[in-house]
Protein backbone atom coordinates (compact mmCIF):
# COMPACT_ATOMS: atom_id res chain seq x y z
CA UNK A 1 0.00 0.00 0.00
CA UNK A 2 1.56 3.34 -1.01
CA UNK A 3 1.54 5.92 1.70
CA UNK A 4 0.35 9.22 1.18
CA UNK A 5 3.85 10.93 -0.01
CA UNK A 6 4.73 8.77 -2.13
CA UNK A 7 3.59 9.71 -6.07
CA UNK A 8 4.38 7.30 -9.23
CA UNK A 9 7.36 8.76 -11.36
CA UNK A 10 5.94 10.76 -13.91
CA UNK A 11 7.50 11.59 -17.49
CA UNK A 12 9.32 14.92 -18.08
CA UNK A 13 6.14 16.32 -20.53
CA UNK A 14 4.03 16.24 -17.32
CA UNK A 15 6.62 17.59 -15.08
CA UNK A 16 5.82 20.88 -13.45
CA UNK A 17 2.73 21.23 -15.96
CA UNK A 18 -0.73 22.14 -14.28
CA UNK A 19 -4.08 22.13 -16.48
CA UNK A 20 -4.08 25.73 -17.05
CA UNK A 21 -0.58 25.68 -18.33
CA UNK A 22 -1.69 23.76 -21.56
CA UNK A 23 -2.11 26.51 -23.83
CA UNK A 24 1.74 27.49 -23.49
CA UNK A 25 2.66 23.45 -24.45
CA UNK A 26 2.88 22.29 -27.83
CA UNK A 27 2.77 18.74 -29.42
CA UNK A 28 3.84 17.54 -32.76
CA UNK A 29 0.91 16.53 -34.27
CA UNK A 30 0.54 14.75 -37.76
CA UNK A 31 -1.66 16.50 -40.52
CA UNK A 32 -3.27 14.96 -43.42
CA UNK A 33 -5.04 16.94 -46.09
CA UNK A 34 -7.47 14.74 -48.55
CA UNK A 35 -9.12 16.49 -51.51
CA UNK A 36 -9.76 20.00 -52.32
CA UNK A 37 -7.81 20.95 -48.93
CA UNK A 38 -4.85 18.36 -50.97
CA UNK A 39 -4.58 20.50 -53.45
CA UNK A 40 -4.75 24.26 -52.06
CA UNK A 41 -1.99 23.08 -49.40
CA UNK A 42 -0.12 21.86 -52.05
CA UNK A 43 0.74 18.35 -50.07
CA UNK A 44 -1.14 15.34 -48.42
CA UNK A 45 0.68 14.79 -44.91
CA UNK A 46 2.83 17.12 -42.73
CA UNK A 47 4.06 17.26 -38.88
CA UNK A 48 3.07 20.96 -37.38
CA UNK A 49 3.54 21.92 -33.59
CA UNK A 50 0.48 23.53 -32.74
CA UNK A 51 -1.03 23.79 -28.82
CA UNK A 52 -1.72 21.13 -26.88
CA UNK A 53 -4.52 22.56 -25.94
CA UNK A 54 -6.79 24.47 -28.09
CA UNK A 55 -10.00 24.89 -29.54
CA UNK A 56 -10.99 23.07 -33.18
CA UNK A 57 -11.32 26.77 -34.68
CA UNK A 58 -7.97 28.01 -33.49
CA UNK A 59 -6.13 24.70 -34.40
CA UNK A 60 -7.99 25.13 -38.14
CA UNK A 61 -6.26 28.60 -37.64
CA UNK A 62 -2.89 27.66 -36.98
CA UNK A 63 -3.23 25.43 -39.91
CA UNK A 64 -4.29 28.28 -42.06
CA UNK A 65 -1.47 30.33 -41.08
CA UNK A 66 0.88 27.66 -42.64
CA UNK A 67 -1.20 27.22 -45.64
CA UNK A 68 -3.28 30.52 -46.74
CA UNK A 69 -5.16 29.14 -49.73
CA UNK A 70 -6.91 26.95 -47.34
CA UNK A 71 -8.85 29.58 -45.88
CA UNK A 72 -11.68 29.22 -48.56
CA UNK A 73 -12.82 26.17 -47.80
CA UNK A 74 -13.43 26.41 -43.70
CA UNK A 75 -16.74 26.56 -44.09
CA UNK A 76 -17.47 23.28 -45.40
CA UNK A 77 -14.66 21.40 -43.84
CA UNK A 78 -14.39 19.17 -40.67
CA UNK A 79 -11.69 17.83 -38.45
CA UNK A 80 -10.84 14.52 -37.87
CA UNK A 81 -8.84 14.36 -34.48
CA UNK A 82 -7.48 10.54 -33.54
CA UNK A 83 -10.27 9.64 -35.87
CA UNK A 84 -13.66 11.37 -34.52
CA UNK A 85 -15.04 14.10 -36.46
CA UNK A 86 -14.78 17.84 -34.63
CA UNK A 87 -16.53 20.55 -36.24
CA UNK A 88 -14.44 23.98 -36.08
CA UNK A 89 -15.71 25.52 -33.33
CA UNK A 90 -15.44 25.87 -29.28
CA UNK A 91 -14.86 22.46 -28.90
CA UNK A 92 -11.57 21.70 -26.50
CA UNK A 93 -9.01 19.56 -28.10
CA UNK A 94 -6.45 17.94 -25.59
CA UNK A 95 -3.83 16.95 -28.15
CA UNK A 96 -1.08 14.42 -27.86
CA UNK A 97 2.35 14.03 -29.43
CA UNK A 98 1.98 12.14 -33.24
CA UNK A 99 -1.74 12.57 -33.02
CA UNK A 100 -3.38 12.53 -36.35
CA UNK A 101 -5.58 15.20 -37.78
CA UNK A 102 -7.18 15.47 -40.58
CA UNK A 103 -8.60 17.82 -42.79
CA UNK A 104 -12.11 16.27 -44.00
CA UNK A 105 -13.88 18.34 -46.93
CA UNK A 106 -17.62 17.00 -47.86
CA UNK A 107 -17.37 13.14 -48.46
CA UNK A 108 -18.60 11.17 -51.46
CA UNK A 109 -17.88 7.88 -51.13
CA UNK A 110 -20.36 5.29 -52.39
CA UNK B 1 -21.07 -26.79 -40.49
CA UNK B 2 -23.15 -26.16 -37.18
CA UNK B 3 -24.88 -22.71 -36.39
CA UNK B 4 -22.34 -22.32 -34.00
CA UNK B 5 -19.34 -22.56 -36.59
CA UNK B 6 -21.33 -20.45 -39.13
CA UNK B 7 -19.91 -16.84 -37.01
CA UNK B 8 -20.89 -13.76 -38.10
CA UNK B 9 -18.02 -11.93 -40.27
CA UNK B 10 -17.98 -8.60 -41.09
CA UNK B 11 -15.57 -8.28 -44.87
CA UNK B 12 -14.47 -4.87 -45.25
CA UNK B 13 -12.36 -3.75 -47.98
CA UNK B 14 -10.31 -0.91 -50.14
CA UNK B 15 -9.21 -1.62 -53.38
CA UNK B 16 -7.91 -0.10 -56.57
CA UNK B 17 -8.76 -3.34 -58.83
CA UNK B 18 -11.98 -4.19 -60.12
CA UNK B 19 -14.84 -4.91 -57.65
CA UNK B 20 -16.51 -8.64 -58.32
CA UNK B 21 -19.80 -9.05 -57.76
CA UNK B 22 -19.30 -12.63 -57.25
CA UNK B 23 -16.74 -12.39 -55.21
CA UNK B 24 -18.56 -10.28 -52.35
CA UNK B 25 -21.58 -12.43 -52.72
CA UNK B 26 -20.13 -15.68 -52.27
CA UNK B 27 -18.07 -13.71 -48.67
CA UNK B 28 -21.56 -13.64 -47.27
CA UNK B 29 -23.68 -16.44 -48.60
CA UNK B 30 -24.65 -19.22 -45.20
CA UNK B 31 -26.64 -22.26 -45.36
CA UNK B 32 -28.50 -20.67 -42.71
CA UNK B 33 -29.58 -18.06 -44.75
CA UNK B 34 -32.23 -17.68 -47.64
CA UNK B 35 -31.65 -14.24 -48.29
CA UNK B 36 -28.68 -12.63 -49.80
CA UNK B 37 -29.13 -8.43 -50.71
CA UNK B 38 -26.83 -6.69 -52.43
CA UNK B 39 -26.24 -3.27 -53.65
CA UNK B 40 -23.89 -2.36 -56.33
CA UNK B 41 -23.04 1.69 -56.93
CA UNK B 42 -21.73 2.08 -60.26
CA UNK B 43 -20.41 5.12 -62.04
CA UNK B 44 -22.28 7.61 -64.30
CA UNK B 45 -20.84 9.14 -67.66
CA UNK B 46 -22.93 11.96 -67.32
CA UNK B 47 -23.66 14.79 -64.71
CA UNK B 48 -25.84 18.26 -65.39
CA UNK B 49 -25.13 17.86 -69.31
CA UNK B 50 -21.33 17.33 -69.00
CA UNK B 51 -19.66 14.11 -70.20
CA UNK B 52 -17.66 12.56 -67.50
CA UNK B 53 -14.40 11.45 -68.54
CA UNK B 54 -12.87 9.38 -65.57
CA UNK B 55 -13.62 9.23 -61.70
CA UNK B 56 -11.08 9.24 -58.95
CA UNK B 57 -11.50 7.95 -55.60
CA UNK B 58 -9.20 8.79 -52.23
CA UNK B 59 -10.00 7.74 -48.82
CA UNK B 60 -8.33 8.39 -45.86
CA UNK B 61 -7.87 4.70 -45.17
CA UNK B 62 -7.48 3.89 -41.53
CA UNK B 63 -10.50 5.93 -40.48
CA UNK B 64 -12.63 4.48 -43.69
CA UNK B 65 -12.58 1.02 -42.48
CA UNK B 66 -13.04 2.04 -39.00
CA UNK B 67 -16.28 3.80 -39.90
CA UNK B 68 -17.45 0.93 -42.24
CA UNK B 69 -16.88 -1.65 -39.10
CA UNK B 70 -19.27 0.65 -36.82
CA UNK B 71 -21.54 0.55 -39.73
CA UNK B 72 -21.45 -3.08 -39.50
CA UNK B 73 -21.88 -3.02 -35.88
CA UNK B 74 -24.85 -0.32 -35.97
CA UNK B 75 -26.47 -3.01 -38.60
CA UNK B 76 -26.01 -6.14 -36.05
CA UNK B 77 -27.56 -3.78 -33.20
CA UNK B 78 -30.37 -2.99 -35.58
CA UNK B 79 -30.66 -6.24 -37.28
CA UNK B 80 -29.87 -9.28 -35.11
CA UNK B 81 -30.88 -11.77 -37.22
CA UNK B 82 -27.97 -10.50 -40.19
CA UNK B 83 -25.47 -13.02 -40.93
CA UNK B 84 -22.72 -11.91 -42.74
CA UNK B 85 -21.89 -8.55 -44.10
CA UNK B 86 -19.16 -6.89 -47.01
CA UNK B 87 -18.67 -3.74 -47.85
CA UNK B 88 -16.27 -3.64 -51.06
CA UNK B 89 -15.22 0.00 -52.14
CA UNK B 90 -12.57 0.51 -54.81
CA UNK B 91 -10.47 3.79 -54.99
CA UNK B 92 -7.98 5.44 -57.34
CA UNK B 93 -9.74 5.61 -61.04
CA UNK B 94 -12.82 3.97 -61.70
CA UNK B 95 -14.05 3.83 -65.55
CA UNK B 96 -17.72 4.73 -66.07
CA UNK B 97 -20.02 1.74 -65.43
CA UNK B 98 -17.25 -0.17 -63.01
CA UNK B 99 -18.91 -0.84 -59.80
CA UNK B 100 -17.52 2.03 -56.98
CA UNK B 101 -18.86 0.04 -54.23
CA UNK B 102 -20.85 -3.13 -53.60
CA UNK B 103 -22.44 -4.01 -50.78
CA UNK B 104 -23.69 -7.92 -49.54
CA UNK B 105 -25.84 -8.46 -46.70
CA UNK B 106 -26.90 -12.33 -45.78
CA UNK B 107 -29.91 -12.98 -43.34
CA UNK B 108 -32.53 -16.11 -42.78
CA UNK B 109 -35.08 -14.10 -44.24
CA UNK B 110 -35.22 -11.42 -46.68
CA UNK B 111 -36.34 -8.45 -45.12
CA UNK B 112 -33.64 -7.69 -42.63
CA UNK B 113 -30.58 -8.05 -45.64
CA UNK B 114 -32.52 -5.65 -47.96
CA UNK B 115 -32.99 -3.20 -45.07
CA UNK B 116 -29.47 -3.67 -43.71
CA UNK B 117 -27.76 -3.04 -47.50
CA UNK B 118 -29.88 0.21 -47.70
CA UNK B 119 -28.80 0.96 -44.30
CA UNK B 120 -24.95 0.45 -45.05
CA UNK B 121 -25.04 2.31 -48.38
CA UNK B 122 -26.84 5.22 -46.73
CA UNK B 123 -24.78 5.64 -43.96
CA UNK B 124 -21.47 4.86 -45.72
CA UNK B 125 -22.56 7.98 -47.82
CA UNK B 126 -23.05 10.48 -45.13
CA UNK B 127 -20.13 9.18 -42.65
CA UNK B 128 -16.76 7.07 -44.51
CA UNK B 129 -14.04 9.58 -45.51
CA UNK B 130 -13.67 8.47 -49.37
CA UNK B 131 -14.01 11.11 -51.92
CA UNK B 132 -15.00 10.97 -55.57
CA UNK B 133 -13.37 13.63 -58.43
CA UNK B 134 -15.23 13.49 -61.49
CA UNK B 135 -13.32 14.57 -63.86
CA UNK B 136 -15.04 16.16 -67.53
CA UNK B 137 -13.64 17.14 -70.73
CA UNK B 138 -12.42 20.53 -69.54
CA UNK B 139 -12.65 20.40 -66.03
CA UNK B 140 -12.90 18.58 -62.66
CA UNK B 141 -15.24 18.66 -59.67
CA UNK B 142 -14.69 17.23 -56.20
CA UNK B 143 -18.34 15.83 -55.40
CA UNK B 144 -20.27 16.17 -52.12
CA UNK B 145 -22.55 14.06 -50.96
CA UNK B 146 -26.09 15.31 -49.85
CA UNK B 147 -25.95 13.36 -47.11
CA UNK B 148 -22.89 15.33 -45.56
CA UNK B 149 -23.83 17.29 -43.10
CA UNK B 150 -20.62 19.36 -43.45
CA UNK B 151 -21.43 20.24 -47.24
CA UNK B 152 -22.68 23.22 -48.41
CA UNK B 153 -26.55 22.66 -50.10
CA UNK B 154 -26.25 25.70 -52.38
CA UNK B 155 -23.76 25.34 -55.36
Amino acid sequence: RLSPGRRRRRGPAAEGSSPRDGGSMRCQVSVLYFARSAELAGLRCETLSVPREITSLQLWEEIVKVHPRLAIIRDQVVFAVRQEYVLLGDQLLVLQPGDEVAIIPPISGG
Amino acid sequence: MEESEDVPKDFIKLKSEKLSVDEVSELVVSPYCGAVSLFIGTTRNNFEGKKVINLEYEAYTSMAETEMKKICRDVRQKWPSVKHIAVHHRLGVVPITEASVIIAVSSPHRAESLEAVMYCIDTLKASVPIWKKEIYEDEYSWKENKECFWANSEK
